[in-house]
């Protein structure tokens, strides 16, 4: 039953037909609850000790340590680390799908939260409210108007007040969930203000790209990470990735999505945000990312082979650490000069092709990609 | 009966096919999908009469460019975003350069975000009219003449909007 | 039956001397024109395309129980001649959900619903001796084969990385035209424009045949629901088809004579792509589904014993959803890119469909109120197409919200959406519909303890394969991915430990079919009793080869109703 997400996160929402529904959905509850929760006491209890307990296979032992301890101490960040920019550790997972879990993500943005609110609230109660009304209806026609307790059926074939009950009222259930779900949508479509960070994402087969057009225009190359990588550096397989998007937390976001050769879509679940990647045109949206914090999300649209293996990670940190960042990637800052000469984009030179060509499909390395900045 | 059911098929299989060129006229007419409109020196004009009248405020342009995968361009704006007032006419430049060892022709799409600035984004002059063909190393400067429709002011799906982006991807002409 | 002197029964001429002369055994199978033949085979390719399809199902449900891409090694090096590269293992993977996909959609709901039961019944329900265009009929079948045929060469064909088209069923641009190089994709078009014109022949059959050729009496008004969900069904096919067979042509064009309708280099638009297709491809959900309502419209009276409860309103509410349904269409599109008027409007008109399908419910439900209800095995069939038909459709409420969507969309909570309406919905009625009529094609009783232990054991395995893809869409795993983050992993083990459940129903199915072909009881005219009142039931099971070579006549009884459910007083 949908019930069981309802009444496990949403209680504070709606108690009575919360704990109405906890009542009926209990056995399925406790069913996904408890090796849910058992692992969640798992990881959050050894996280530290795991991590470590991994760094003898890499090369690298100290790095998780020392991640750790910056991460830690991320809203406090010093400006001026100029070049030398530590990514946040992976204790700053924030938006990541979790084992067993019923639901959607927690949200980090306004919207999200907005949307989430709605779905919970409105939607959730309403759609169970139906199933159970369709299912004790069939109960009771079931027990009631068998041929052992109704042997001479009725005759009745039409009623029109309750033809016209039946018709109104879902009319107006949805008009009560219409008025919400066009308020989320102009909140979605709300434009960012015109001196809003503008980050380029460009779908590829099979990687991101991430372009800064007010920082000097470089672009990122982000790469997943293979599985013992990623579990070395203590982030979800298939979802961590060799650089992150990273952006100013707390601050509007313009998104700019373009695909460079088939459809992509960009799309993280922890940030209520999607956007297709379509070749020759972009796409804008604002995003606004409430604290700093690592997001994950994937490419949600077949894309040919890798379609799986192409996430998305957006690393939102304070102003002053992303301008530290901006600057270890050899970008400017403020608004760029218009005398001066624009600073080269670097070209985009596909490394996999998709007919075929020798390499096809592999994604650039640290040597090969396009566009990365040393 | 049955003859009223092949016309039905027959000319829903028309539909099909008028959708490409109904769909290219509805776009650009409607703007849909942040399509931009072409305007003629006259209609410029008169815009900007109308805008300097009624003292309209400052937008702030956005230019994006993007090669395709195939095209071994490099393409970018000389700057990368600008201020106009709405009503007059600004020109903005893109670089082209062609990168490649052969003379390669490209043709470039367009479209403008937000997609409701479309049907108010018009486009005296550009290269986006037109083929581009450069020679092996050949460096060119672009121009596009465009101006803000005045009439987005009037328009309630224009409200909050403070920038445009212009962005044009450079494919290889087919 | 003796109880059943049905309204019609004196009507029919007893005509079985010379009428049930058949033709030998490859004038009979292979150049029909039979309708209640050609439904037979339509039936039969029908049951053998779901068991391709479900058995490629089954293996993306095992290769999806653990992360990790474990099984695709075996069937890649089988297509690519040995090859299993890593890529190509991927590619496998994209070739069996198109194929899924396609299959299900295309060769296992379309002809078991129109080419199957409408061909069987919807002559019999008007009084009509046969289609009204035999031949085409035929035609259109072996079509059909033609298209299996066409789809299955592609897989051993390159399509871009490996063998096989691996492009979704929605065969999107430009991924299926400059991604996805070879013939393999040409031929999976090729199917689909096969398959399409068949349906379209067909349709023309049904419009004509339902218009031109109701026995005496039988106005449209009286007509039972499952002709009139046929009918819609088939303006549905004749409007959207042309459509879909006009965006795949340009496909191909756009592959192979350098064209670029889709394709942004030469001034094309790969969103038009989607605008076509799903033009398309949301009436073609309903061409799934609306044959469907039909059939357990017919259940639910017969074993209430009962006429259908608002019987124009059931009517009208298929028509309104065939028309809504025509304007909804970028609601598969949300996250596009669409300004936010669009998302606005397809998000509104899309929920306005919750209305009439909301109606059918309640009009199921409101027929079985005060009905004598008899659980025989169609009936719990529907009573289980009923509830899961409302869980599939509330989550449709919840998706149709464009801002939600944005969450949703390409996730696997759209997938258990859809799999709810159609996994759920559509094959139990196609399995209620098969039951109620089973014996009546075949002339056999089946066991009606296996369908109902098939039922549950069904029920239990479909819920457990596709509820918890609710909660992984929710919590943001994507679509069509073979491999996935371990935090997905508690609920795709569980969902796929369902597979193997949903097979030992199926396994449940085919025994109960041996059974009734070897020790099946004779089955009479009308072995549902008092509430089977539509024409089929006054013919012998099975019918004789050529029926009703007098046309019956139906009286008017005042209440026009009579013709759909004659009261038990009348008998």
């Amino acid at each position: 039953m949908k019930l069981g997400d309802f009444a496990r996160n949403r209680l504070h929402i709606l108690p009575s037909i919360a704990a109405l529904l906890a009542l009926l959905a209990a056995p399925q509850v406790s069913l996904a609850a408890a090796p849910q929760a058992a692992t969640q006491a798992t990881e959050s209890s050894a996280e530290a000790p795991a991590a470590d307990a991994r760094s003898p296979n890499v090369a690298d032992a100290t790095a998780p340590a020392a991640e750790a301890a910056e991460g830690s101490t991320v809203e406090a960040a010093p400006a001026d680390a100029a070049t030398d920019y530590t990514p946040l550790g992976p204790e700053w997972i924030k938006g990541a799908p979790e084992s067993g879990a019923l639901t959607f993500q927690e949200q980090f943005s306004a919207d999200g939260e907005f949307a989430l609110f709605m779905h919970d609230a409105i939607l959730m109660p309403i759609i169970t409210a139906i199933c159970l009304l369709v299912l004790a209806l069939l109960i009771w026609v079931v027990v009631r108007y068998n041929r052992r307790a109704n042997p001479v059926p009725s005759k009745t074939s039409h009623n029109t007040l309750i033809e016209v009950i039946w018709t109104v009222v879902p009319v107006l259930l949805l008009v009560v969930i219409a008025i919400p779900s066009i308020t989320l949508l102009a909140r979605q479509y709300e434009s960012p203000p015109a001196d809003a960070l503008t980050v380029k994402a460009t779908g590829y087969q099979w990687y991101w790209g991430y372009t800064y057009p007010d920082n000097g225009g470089f672009e990122v190359i982000s790469n997943m990470l293979d599985e013992g990588e990623a579990i070395a550096r203590g982030e979800p397989a298939q979802l961590a990735v060799d650089n992150r998007m990273v952006v100013p937390a707390g601050e509007p976001i313009r998104i700019q999505v373009a695909g460079a050769d088939v459809i992509h879509s960009f799309g993280i679940p922890s940030l209520w945000f999607k956007i297709d990647a379509v070749p020759g045109r972009i796409n804008e949206r604002m995003l606004f990312i409430k604290e700093p914090g690592i997001y994950y999300g994937q490419c949600m649209e077949l894309c040919g082979a890798r379609h799986a293996y192409m996430p998305i990670a957006i690393e939102a940190v304070p102003r002053p650490r992303f301008e530290a960042w901006v600057r270890s990637k050899g970008g400017t800052l403020g608004e760029p000069d218009p005398t001066a000469p624009a600073p080269e984009t670097p070209l985009q030179e596909p490394e996999s092709s998709i007919e075929g060509a020798p390499g096809a499909g592999a994604p650039p390395t640290e040597d090969t990609a396009p566009g990365q900045e040393a | 009966m049955a003859f009223i059911g092949v016309g039905l098929a027959l000319g829903m299989l028309g539909l099909g096919y008028a959708a490409v060129p109904l769909y290219d006229l509805f776009c650009r007419v409607t703007g849909f999908g942040g399509t931009t409109q072409v305007a003629t020196e006259a209609q410029a004009a008169t815009a900007a009469a109308q805008a300097s009248s009624a003292g309209a405020p400052v937008m702030s342009i956005r230019f994006d460019a993007n090669t395709a995968r195939d095209m071994p361009w490099q393409f970018k704006p000389r700057q990368v975003t600008d201020k106009v007032q709405i009503g007059q006419r600004d020109l903005a430049i893109y670089e082209a350069k062609n990168l490649s060892a052969v003379p390669i022709t490209g043709t470039a799409t367009f479209n403008v975000e937000p997609k409701q600035a479309g049907k108010y984004f018009n486009k005296i002059q550009c290269f986006c009219f037109t083929e581009q063909t450069l020679q092996p190393g050949q460096e060119v400067s672009m121009p596009v003449l465009y101006y803000v429709d005045p009439a987005a002011l009037d328009d309630p799906n224009m409200k909050g909007v403070e920038q445009i982006t212009l962005s044009y991807t450079f494919h290889r002409s087919k | 039956m003796a109880t059943t002197a049905d309204t019609f029964q004196a009507h029919t001429d007893e005509h079985h001397h010379d009428a049930d002369h058949k033709p030998s055994f490859f004038a009979r199978w292979f150049m029909s024109t039979n309708h209640k033949d050609i439904g037979t085979l339509y039936i039969i390719f029908s049951i053998f395309a779901g068991i391709v399809g479900g058995a490629i199902s089954g293996l993306m449900r095992a290769e999806l129980a653990e992360p990790g891409v474990q099984l695709m090694g075996q069937v890649t090096a089988w297509l690519n001649g040995g090859s299993m590269d890593f890529d190509q293992q991927l590619h496998t993977w994209n070739v069996l959900i198109t194929a899924h996909g396609v299959i299900m959609v295309f060769f296992v709901v379309m002809p078991a619903t129109m080419g199957g039961f409408a061909n069987w019944f919807v002559p019999l329900m008007i009084g009509a001796p046969d289609m009204a265009f035999p031949r085409m009929n035929n035609i259109a079948f072996w079509m059909l084969m033609a298209a299996f045929g066409s789809l299955l060469l592609s897989f051993f064909f390159p399509g871009g990385i490996g063998q096989g088209a691996g492009t979704g069923w929605t065969i999107y641009a430009p991924l299926s035209t400059s991604g996805s190089v070879g013939p393999a994709v040409d031929f999976a078009i090729f199917a689909i424009h096969l398959s399409g014109a068949s349906s379209i022949m067909s349709s023309i059959n049904f419009i004509t045949t339902i218009f031109n050729m109701r026995a005496p009496g039988m106005t449209l008004h009286k007509m039972p629901l499952f002709a009139w969900s046929v009918l819609v069904t088939a303006f549905l096919l004749l409007l959207a088809l042309p459509v879909l067979a006009a965006a795949i042509t340009m496909l191909l064009t756009d592959r192979n004579f350098g064209t670029t309708f889709f394709d942004a280099s030469g001034g094309g638009d790969p969103v038009l792509y989607q605008h076509l297709f799903w033009f398309f491809g949301h009436p073609e959900v309903y061409i799934m589904i609306l044959p469907g309502f039909g059939i357990i419209s017919q259940i639910v009276a017969t074993f209430s014993r009962k006429p259908v409860f608002g019987y124009l309103g059931m009517a009208y509410a298929m028509v309104a959803i065939g028309v809504v349904g025509f304007i909804v269409w970028a609601h598969h599109m949300f996250t596009v890119g669409m300004d936010v008027n669009t998302k606005m409007y397809f998000t509104a008109a899309t929920m306005v469909i919750a209305v009439p399908t909301g109606i059918k419910i309640f009009s199921w439900i409101a027929t079985m109120w005060g009905g004598s209800l008899e659980f025989k095995s169609p009936l719990v069939w529907a009573l289980g197409f009923i509830f899961l038909f409302t869980v599939g459709g509330v989550t449709g409420v919840v998706l149709a919200n464009g801002g939600i969507d944005d969450n949703l969309h390409d996730t696997y909570y759209v997938v258990a959406h859809f799999h709810y309406v159609l996994s759920l919905g559509a094959v139990f009625t196609l399995f209620a519909g098969f039951f109620y009529w089973f014996p009546k094609m075949s002339g056999r009783m089946h066991s009606e303890l296996l369908a109902h232990i098939q039922f549950w054991v069904f029920f239990i395995g479909v819920n457990i394969i596709f509820f918890p893809q609710h909660f992984l869409g929710m919590n943001g795993m994507p679509r069509r991915y073979p491999d996935y983050t371990p935090a997905f992993q508690y609920w795709n083990e569980i969902s796929s430990w369902g597979v193997p459940i949903m097979a030992a129903s199926l396994v449940i199915f085919f025994i109960n079919m041996a059974y009734a072909f070897t020790a099946g009881k004779k089955a009479p005219a009308n072995y549902w009793g008092d509430g089977a009142t539509t024409l089929e039931w006054s013919l012998s099971s099975p019918p004789p080869y050529h029926q009703f070579e007098t046309l019956p006549v139906i009286e008017d009884h005042h209440s026009h109703h009579d013709a759909i459910g004659p009261t038990p007083a009348k008998a």
